[in-house]
């Protein structure tokens, strides 16, 4: 009987059939503390479901990459991270793709829940009065349901929404308000809108410029960098240059607007730090006094002989600058520590090695 | 017996197993197929021919029974998902579809999706290896898949009717009407396959413990379809292929709370083609007109959809002139004109004209000689040269040998070159060197084919960002591909026992030139059978897959791992003179957790009922 041993030849081959990987292991360990140093969110590949976080001790002599899953085997951060906000002892890691918002604490990294209703395309997250208010952009497509997501914090929970302008996107708290840029969504926004944190409404909308893509407050004055719109916006819309605004938050209007004239510069990533200001322009860093009144045309120093295509992410904290390189936005990206003074703005003291698209710098001490 | 033995334990022990070479039993002249050059002419390359009794056991969905059956290998999102192929190591644009003689991948993608095609809506399916695109155009540069309907010209009534019900409330409807006489012949038919697909993952879990499944993965493909045939003439014929199709899928989620999305594809593909021999002239007109189109659902709650279109008009003339009674040349005129238009790209018409000429010489009936060259003019793109010259040796009944060199390309889709934003105006088609080296062992009931290949592909579409932030596609990547194609067939009888084996293995290296890697997504080795046994009227089926692991664009999931995967399938037919024919299939029979492309999981072990009925 040939066939029936053929077939039992076959079954046996088949059913033998060995695996010849094994399952790819993190060995690392959890470092129990990741106190004095700071987190770097790893944005993911769109789908891939790989965001991760990174750590960085601050004498940067340890390091250790995908720490939420170390710490928390059993869960996957999820898909596109966005945004890192701290509340005490707590990190609201905001997780854009997978709609859900994971909380750790911030020294540990232990989980401490989640929150995954409310959400829709989830950006970033500002805290006021005892609250968290979460950016969202509802379906990309659609321009009248974008909303601010208002989170109970103990129960954790989206306890209410506020419907604003689309495209929200960085979101800052200031004495009991809350300022959200709409740098747009899929189209180019102009404005930042006034959340009053007791009431929950938007108080006003100020008109700033094209794309209000960063924002810090000092001393009652809201700072905002425009981008400007890109060279690819489709007619009727032009290319405009990047600008600087600052918003008298007494009066919530305009004060001062600095711009580039060449409609090719688009600035992002906007940092105060003592009495400088700080941002960047395609690969380059630039710095200005706080009280100038026009943008530098020179760069305080390039980041291109690290071989940054742009700059992804960006801080400026204690003595150094931070920037984030996405690289081909595949691989794993990479973190450059530069001099802040000494020995001169720009050197280059540390490389790291983080994940895919790295997204944002937030300081652990 | 003895020898027969060894040959098979050799077999076994060194791995190179499967696939299946299915005999090609037709009486041509009572059928006509649409592409009737795919045989006699491309006998220098390697052409796999599934039948409709191949078709019948099989899954309903191509993508599926070319899994099974075939060395090609598919990247499926999930169950019933988008499957995209990989054929020789290329890229899912770089494998042609053909569907009765007229190229069908996506002008907007380039690729096609082989989960929106269902495989019993053709007669029969072939899968030809290699460089095709002196005949069949951009893409065909790791091979081509031709769907075929076949018309039959005798007194002919018959009705095919196939029900499916699965596990995932699965739910198929195949039928088919072929009515023909000896001047007109017509084929109509219909085919719904649908799913809940909400399949648990096997040994998923969330974090809390809840058992994690497939969720948002509903699918339904619904395909109409009518063929008809007049021979005006015993000599002329003139047929119409008519196919509309709608595939309504809403996309499977990665992780619990993503936004639930959904995607809508339809088709529509119509063929006229008049074709007429007399004395030593042939000729044969082709006009056609395809529509494709995508709807996105950002939201399955909406009704706000992103979309993109593209219609195409297609007019082929080929003339043809046997110059002594073993050569004939063929000259072949072509135009596309193709307008694409979408939410993401203007509306753009791209008019391509071809000119190619081809001989084949039949030497003696051991050899055959093929040559054959291409040259396509356009506006947007400046085209290669291509070119095909094979041969084939048959030494003896047990030993055929056979040659292949050819030039073959891929032109930039309309994505590639107008989409807003990035789309590159100024890009040139991938181009290939393609040589192959085929060999065909036959020896009494057995049928060993072994073939080589490298390729080397430049000119490697990608999109990468290049400025920072701006994704624009470049010429960027040069690949090499090599590797090798096994396929094992075998059958006989045993009194009233009937066994049959097809195996196939395939050993694929596909590397980027610059980095020196394995392109992700192709995996080294493929492996897969096909064991069928029937007694009477009861037949039985094993199918066994392994695909090896492959690297992902993603560093954390960096690797899919290897699976293999078992269907088992057991069919008793009721009827005397028609076929009632109950089938009942095991899939995934041994409960592998198995993803195909990343962070997608397929179904564990789950059940397919069939009824076939023919009358």
């Amino acid at each position: 009987m040939n066939f029936s041993k053929l077939i039992l030849i076959m079954v046996t081959f088949s059913i033998f059939f060995v695996s010849c990987t094994n399952d790819d292991n993190n060995s690392d360990t959890p470092l129990g503390s990741y106190d004095n140093g700071f987190l770097i969110l790893n944005q993911g590949g769109f789908g891939h479901n790989d965001a991760s976080v990174s750590y960085v001790s601050a004498d940067f002599a340890t390091a250790q990459n995908d720490i939420f899953s170390v710490v928390n085997p059993s869960i996957t951060l999820g898909d596109t991270g966005q945004d890192v906000g701290f509340n005490g002892d707590l990190a609201y890691i905001v997780l854009n793709g997978s709609n859900k918002i994971e909380i750790v604490n911030r020294y540990t990294l232990k989980s401490a829940g989640a929150i995954s209703t409310g959400l829709k395309n989830p950006r970033y997250i500002a805290f006021a009065n005892g609250k968290g208010y979460v950016t969202n952009w509802g379906d990309g497509g659609v321009a009248t349901d974008d909303y601010v997501a208002v989170i109970d914090l103990t129960a954790k929970k989206v306890s209410t929404s506020i419907p604003v302008e689309e495209g929200p996107e960085k979101i800052i708290a200031n004495s009991g308000k809350l300022y959200v840029a709409h740098k747009g969504g899929y189209s180019y926004g102009t404005k930042v809108s006034v959340i009053d944190a007791t009431s929950n409404t938007v108080s006003t909308t100020i008109t700033v410029g094209d794309v209000p893509e960063s924002m810090e407050i000092k001393d009652g004055t809201l700072w905002v960098a425009c981008s400007g719109n890109p060279s690819y916006v489709s007619t009727p819309l032009v290319e405009t240059a990047g600008r600087i605004v600052k918003v008298n938050l007494s009066t919530n209007t305009v004060s001062s607007t600095i711009a580039y004239s060449d409609a090719t510069k688009h600035l992002s990533n906007l940092v105060l730090n003592g009495s400088d200001v700080y941002y960047t322009i395609d690969s380059d860093v630039y710095k200005m006094s706080a009280s100038a009144t026009a943008l530098p045309t020179a760069s305080a120093f390039s980041t291109t002989s690290q071989g940054v295509y742009g700059v992804y992410s960006f801080a400026v904290h204690g003595s150094h600058i931070y920037v984030g390189d996405a690289g081909d936005y595949t691989h794993n990206g990479k973190v450059y520590v530069y001099a802040l003074t000494s020995p001169s703005i720009g050197s280059l003291e540390k490389t790291f090695s983080v994940g895919v698209i790295p997204a944002g710098f937030y300081f652990n001490d | 017996m003895t020898l027969r033995k060894l040959l098979f334990s050799l077999f076994a022990l060194s791995c190179q197993f499967v696939s299946a070479q299915n005999d090609y039993i037709n009486n041509l002249k009572e059928v006509v197929v649409s592409d009737r050059t795919l045989y006699s002419s491309n006998k220098s390359q390697s052409i796999q021919v599934l039948n409709d009794s191949v078709i019948n056991k099989n899954q309903s969905s191509l993508s599926n029974l070319l899994n099974y059956n075939s060395v090609l290998y598919f990247k499926e999102y999930g169950r019933g998902m988008l499957s995209t192929v990989s054929f020789r190591g290329t890229t899912a644009s770089q494998t042609a579809v053909i569907w009765n003689g007229i190229n069908v991948n996506s002008q907007l993608n380039g690729s096609a999706d082989f989960n929106t095609f269902t495989a019993p809506d053709f007669n029969t399916i072939s899968i030809k290896a290699g460089g095709g695109s002196i005949s069949y155009g951009s893409g065909a540069i790791g091979g081509t898949v031709h769907l075929s309907n076949d018309l039959v010209f005798k007194n002919k009534f018959e009705n095919d009717l196939r029900l499916d019900y699965g596990s995932f409330n699965t739910v198929g409807v195949n039928y088919k009407l072929v009515l023909a006489d000896k001047k007109w012949s017509t084929q109509l038919g219909f085919s719904r396959n649908s799913s809940d697909n909400d399949y648990p993952y096997v040994n998923q879990y969330t974090w809390d413990g809840v058992q994690r499944k497939n969720e948002n993965g509903q699918y339904a493909t619904t395909n109409l379809y009518a063929n008809i045939g007049c021979k005006v003439k015993p000599n002329s014929v003139i047929t119409f292929y008519s196919q509309s199709s709608n595939t309504d899928r809403n996309l499977s989620l990665i992780s619990e709370f993503d936004s639930k999305t959904k995607y809508v594809n339809t088709f529509s593909r119509n063929l006229l083609e008049y074709a007429t021999t007399k004395d030593r002239f042939s000729s044969n007109y082709k006009v056609a007109y395809l529509a494709e189109q995508y709807q996105y659902f950002e939201n399955i709650e909406s009704k706000d959809f992103s979309f993109g279109k593209s219609e195409s008009f297609i007019a082929k003339m080929d003339l043809g002139y046997k110059i002594t009674d073993f050569i004939k040349l063929n000259g072949i005129l072509d135009y596309n004109r193709t307008k694409g238009f979408g939410t993401s790209f203007g509306d753009n018409t791209r008019q391509i004209g071809g000119i190619a000429v081809k001989a084949v010489e039949q030497h003696n009936e051991k050899w055959q000689n093929e040559l054959g060259f291409r040259k396509e003019a356009t506006t947007d793109y400046e085209s290669p040269f291509l070119f095909s010259l094979g041969s084939s040796y048959k030494f003896n009944s047990f030993y055929n040998l056979k040659f292949n060199v050819s030039r073959n390309f891929r032109i930039p889709t309309f994505n590639d070159l107008y989409w807003e934003t990035g789309g590159n105006p100024d890009l040139k088609p991938e181009s290939s060197y393609q040589v192959e080296v085929g060999n065909v062992f036959t020896y009494k009931k057995f049928t060993l084919s072994e073939t080589v290949y490298f390729m080397k592909i430049s000119d490697l579409i990608r999109w990468a960002p290049l400025d920072g932030s701006n994704w624009t596609p470049e010429n960027i990547d040069r690949v090499n591909s090599y590797g090798s194609e096994t396929n094992l067939s075998w059958g006989n009888s045993y009194g009233k026992n009937n066994i049959a084996l097809n195996a196939s293995y395939a050993y694929t290296v596909s590397e980027n030139l610059e980095t020196g890697e394995q392109l992700i997504y192709v995996p080294y080795h493929k492996l897969n059978s096909n064991v069928s046994y029937s007694y009477k009227k009861i037949s039985a089926m094993y199918q066994f897959l392994f695909n090896g692991a492959v690297t992902t664009p993603s560093q954390k999931y960096h690797l899919v791992k290897e699976y293999w995967v078992s269907n088992l399938g057991a069919y008793y037919d009721l009827g005397t003179k028609s076929t009632y024919k109950i089938g009942l299939q095991a899939l995934n029979l041994f409960n592998q957790n198995y993803q195909s492309i990343s962070q997608h999981y397929m179904p564990g072990r789950n059940f397919l009922i069939n009824l076939t009925f023919k009358f």
